[in-house]
């Protein structure tokens, strides 16, 4: 197996829906490797912060990587390394119920759902479900610290063009 | 026929119809006065004058708008409570999307191209739409049903392409009218007024080394036009034939054809003549030789002097009133220029080779493929199309029938219906059997194997083709310019220094952006090919080819044409794959030659002929 049936057949379909159609400002492209290869498992994304918030201006690089098992499994969704935000940890994966297997995943969700439901979990953190202490904790403790860092990190990630 | 439960079903139906023409207009008329109330009508055309005699929803004030539009307002004027819902829009659109087609209960075709005929196809079958699919030539139609599953779907079996000619019979010995039509045509108004840089035929070189010209069709600045206009006269229809005649070989079992030199054919007139008519022809109108040369009658068949002189004349309208088009012309039924210029020069070939002259109008009908459409065979086929929708509607699969409208009787039958045929195992379209491709990895580009093998032959507008999960290519829009860039560099690797190496045992996908159809084909690396019969380097099998073999079946030919039509049946079986009931086989074969082979694939009057036989026109007319 080369690469999958079904996992290569439905990412074929999400790249073909994306390309007719996508929400303004989002980024999501398969792989491009040097050798001029282009992979479907690994998809360069770029999420913008909603406007109005204080993620508003930053454009940040999410990766998704999806398996064999997909769309049985859902995809592993990574912001760079020590991203901040309390439910991304540390590795930068993102934790959210519809990315999760054993609860909210279901085979008909599309990356363009992923990326907007993680669009909306930027500025609408869920407290229930911790994966990082720094933002965790200033965004339980120091609501204006936290703001603070979420406008910084807005700026370190400014649009590519 | 109207049970209650019929009844029921088309109320309660919602139908897309695709094409608001010849056939369009009858199926609008007939589902609307069936009882149908949701339709959806896709035509890109708009109204003109030529399709006034038959398309009855149209009247001469529409001429210029939309056929959607038009014949949805023509019949909401008498049935005003039903919906319709019109598209002035192309049916290969995006937003005709496979969501789009799911919504409806059944599709019902009548359109006049192969290509949207398959788009259509593959939509219904990755939509699971049941079709309705139809199409007449002349007095011949035919509608077939297709429901995913359980018929063959409209690709399941070879569809008949244009009739090429072979080079050498045009070039050199034409021996029926169409042969000179297709010179005219292909060659000589190609080269005067088409791209030069593309390949032709024509002998362009002159005998005297003395000209510096290296072709012959270039007219210098200052030369004036009636010696050009004589010049090339005598190049193609004299010193041309003298060149052939001098290969002693080719005319030892043929008839020597006689070169032809405007001295002799218009021994009298002088360069001026044609000076004073063409004042009058002003530029509002659009220019005319035979309007500026006075000949009124486009059925009447004119002498050689005649033809002659409309030959110089078209020549110099060209370059007089349309010299801005002229390198980029291509040859246009509705041109009436372009028809006069090549009627008048297949003439004169034809008077060279000793075959009969014909009019401008029998002309023009071999040079367009026109098969004049008669509004009958349409009204006949709509009606047919609805039944069919109407068992579709009910689930009524065993008694879904292929219908075949015939020319003359047979059995006392002049619609013959055939029981569908199972899907064919092997369809490249609607089974997911892999394909085979032979093709030399270590030299052929990608380019060349998406040109000659997705594009030409899967039919496939914009392909995207992988290799396991990785993409080599995509086309179409949505792509950003690094990317596009990425699959410019990749069309030209060869297959083996793709990223992804295709070497002999690999397997490709190749999807379409549009059209939901997704194939395989199984590589098998070969280095011989043989040129004449593997001309494109490459061979795919396990698909069904179009049959390059017309089987006309025009009327007094059917007897003729039942032995050809055993063969083509007799290889689809020989195909792997390719499973029909026998019985059935068997069944068309004796009953109707027309429903086995040669499917009718057009519709209306600008109907691609499928054999261009001019002898078919002919008969047709004389009825």
């Amino acid at each position: 197996m080369s690469g999958g049936g079904i996992a290569r057949g439905r990412l074929a379909e999400e790249r073909k829906a994306w390309r007719k159609n996508h929400p303004h400002g989002f980024v999501a492209k398969p792989e491009t490797v040097a050798d001029g290869s282009v992979n479907l498992m690994v998809w360069h994304c770029t999420i913008p912060g909603k406007q109005g918030t204080d993620w508003e201006g930053g454009y940040f690089p999410l990766t998704l990587q999806f398996s064999e098992d997909y769309p049985s499994k859902p995809p592993k969704c990574k912001f760079p390394q020590n991203f901040f935000h309390p439910n991304v940890y540390p590795s930068g994966t993102v934790c959210l119920s519809i990315l999760n297997e054993d609860s909210g995943w279901r085979p008909a969700i599309t990356v363009k759902q992923i990326l907007v439901g993680i669009q909306d979990l930027l500025d609408q953190p869920n407290p229930a479900d911790p994966a990082q202490t720094d933002g965790y904790h200033l965004f339980i403790q120091d609501p204006a610290e936290y703001k603070k860092r979420v406008r910084l990190q807005a700026k370190q990630y400014p649009a590519l063009i | 026929m109207a049970s209650a439960a019929s009844e029921e079903a088309v109320k309660a139906a919602k139908v897309l119809m695709v094409g608001a023409g010849g056939i369009g207009c009858e199926l609008l008329k007939t589902l609307a006065l069936t009882g149908f109330s949701d339709i959806h009508l896709i035509d890109l055309d708009t109204i003109e004058v030529s399709n006034l005699n038959r398309q009855f929803l149209f009247r001469k004030s529409h001429v210029g708008q939309s056929k959607a539009h038009v014949a949805r307002d023509a019949v909401l004027k008498f049935r005003p409570k039903i919906n319709i819902s019109s598209y002035h829009a192309n049916v290969k659109d995006a937003q005709f999307n496979v969501d789009f087609f799911k919504q409806f209960n059944v599709v019902l075709n009548g359109l006049d191209n192969l290509d949207a005929r398959r788009h259509v196809n593959r939509l219904c079958l990755a939509a699971e739409v049941p079709l309705v699919e139809s199409g007449t030539t002349g007095f011949l139609g035919q509608v077939t049903v297709h429901v995913k599953g359980k018929t063959e779907c409209y690709e399941c079996q070879p569809k008949p392409v244009p009739k090429s000619y072979p080079v050498c019979t045009i070039t050199s010995t034409p021996s029926k009218f169409v042969h000179c039509i297709v010179w005219a045509k292909d060659l000589l108004f190609a080269k005067l007024f088409g791209d030069k840089n593309q390949d032709n035929d024509l002998n362009v070189h002159s005998k005297d080394g003395s000209s510096s010209k290296s072709d012959v069709f270039e007219r210098d600045v200052d030369e004036d036009l009636d010696q050009y206009a004589r010049r090339i006269y005598d190049h193609v229809f004299g010193y041309n034939i003298e060149v052939a005649l001098d290969n002693e070989e080719t005319w030892k079992n043929r008839r020597r054809p006689t070169p032809v030199y405007i001295r002799d054919t218009l021994p009298e007139e002088t360069v001026q003549q044609n000076g004073t008519s063409r004042e009058c022809n002003n530029g509002h109108e659009e220019p005319s030789a035979m309007a500026s040369l006075g000949f009124r009658n486009p059925q009447e068949i004119w002498t050689l002097a005649d033809n002659s002189r409309v030959f110089l004349e078209t020549l110099k309208l060209f370059f007089e009133k349309r010299q801005k088009e002229i390198g980029n012309l291509i040859f246009d039924k509705d041109d009436q220029l372009a028809v006069e210029l090549v009627t008048s020069a297949a003439n004169i070939r034809a008077h060279s080779f000793g075959i009969p002259l014909h009019s401008l109008f029998e002309a023009k009908g071999v040079a367009g493929n026109i098969v004049h459409a008669v509004a009958t065979t349409n009204a006949m086929i709509a009606g047919l199309i609805v039944i069919e929708a109407v068992k579709v509607l009910q689930g009524d699969y065993k008694n879904y029938r292929m219908t075949y409208c015939l020319e003359h009787a047979k059995r006392k039958m002049l619609l013959m219906p055939v029981e569908p045929f199972e899907p064919n195992e092997s369809c490249y379209v609607c089974s997911e059997t892999p394909l085979l491709l032979d093709v030399n990895t270590k030299t052929t580009k990608l380019r060349e194997v998406i040109d000659k093998i997705i594009k030409s032959k899967l039919g496939m507008n914009l392909p995207l083709v992988m290799i396991g999960s990785t993409l080599v290519f995509e086309d179409g829009d949505g792509l950003e310019e690094d990317e596009a860039a990425n699959y410019a560099l990749n069309l030209e690797k060869v297959l083996a220094e793709l990223p992804a190496p295709v070497i002999n045992g690999t397997k490709l996908t190749v999807e379409d952006f549009q059209q939901e159809l997704s194939c395989s084909i199984n590589i098998k690396h070969r280095e011989e090919f043989d040129e004449e019969k593997e001309p494109d380097g490459m061979v795919l099998s396990g698909w069904s080819a179009p049959v390059e073999k017309q089987v006309t079946s025009n009327g007094g030919k059917l007897a003729a044409s039942s032995s050809s039509a055993h063969d083509t049946v007799g290889d689809a079986s020989a195909n792997p794959g390719t499973k029909r009931k026998l019985d059935e086989v068997l069944e068309s074969k004796e009953n109707c030659d027309a429903s086995s082979s040669a499917q009718v694939i057009e519709d209306d009057d600008d109907t691609i002929m499928l054999d261009e036989d001019p002898t078919l026109l002919k008969k047709k007319r004389s009825q």
